[in-house]
């Protein structure tokens, strides 16, 4: 009888979900420019596929997921982030993403869930 | 006895919420004109205070905040979020302010325990 379980189901992993969300980004505004009447659409696109693809995982978490695209024209940008939790099982990542005319930046944060 | 109870102590209340975000906005940065070598400790500072007033309400809450400035020069900036948890209890709020010389941006998401 396994008396041992590795926290690895249930801990966050930050790396799995940092490549799922660059697959979604690329996938989404890979190789186009930064079209005004676009970007609402792609940020809601970003989000919800990010989500989807984390929740598919299976894992006991609720997510937020938050994405921000900002145009290049030389304005400054800063975010910060902070979190009150439980620092032993959840977890957030955040990727910066660029291309020619813009910048993505899309943040995870997963809490656990005491089933 | 009483048998009905409002949940007042437990639902996240959007409002209540708004406020602190709103006062710890002008209290960090109220008065001030973007100034990239300061805008570090600004984003920091919002967020604390926020994530501080929000913890000294004592509800039994997991709190995210997150905090955007941005210098106005004529960009554009979209965001979005969307949300995994449980609808009946989680909630969220987003305050927009402005000066001058920047636009911030700060988010609240709180998830009961």
């Amino acid at each position: 009888m396994e008396e041992y379980h590795p926290g690895d189901e249930v801990a966050f992993n930050p790396d799995e979900a940092s490549n799922c969300v660059k697959e979604c980004i690329e996938g989404i505004i890979g190789g186009v420019d930064y079209s005004q009447n676009k970007v609402n659409q792609w940020t809601a696109t970003i989000v919800e596929h990010s989500l989807t693809q984390l929740v598919k995982q299976g894992k006991p978490f609720k997510y937020i997921v938050n994405c921000a695209v900002m145009q290049k024209s030389g304005a400054g940008l800063h975010t910060a982030s902070s979190c009150y939790w439980d620092t032993t099982t959840d977890g957030s990542c955040t990727v910066r993403w660029e291309n020619r005319t813009m910048y993505c930046v899309v943040s995870v944060f997963a809490v656990a869930v005491t089933l | 006895m009483d048998e009905f109870q409002s949940g007042e102590e437990t639902a996240f209340v959007v409002d209540e919420v708004s406020t602190i975000i709103k006062e710890s906005v002008e209290t960090a940065i109220g008065g001030n004109t973007y100034q990239h070598s300061r805008v570090n400790q600004w984003t920091t500072n919002v967020v604390e205070q926020c994530l501080s007033q929000l913890s000294k309400l004592g509800k039994p809450f997991k709190y995210i905040v997150t905090c955007i400035i941005m210098q106005k020069n004529g960009a554009g900036l979209q965001t979005a979020s969307s949300c995994f948890w449980d609808n009946s209890t989680d909630g969220s709020c987003t305050v927009r302010w402005e000066n001058k010389s920047m636009y911030c941006i700060v988010s609240v998401f709180g998830l009961a325990i």
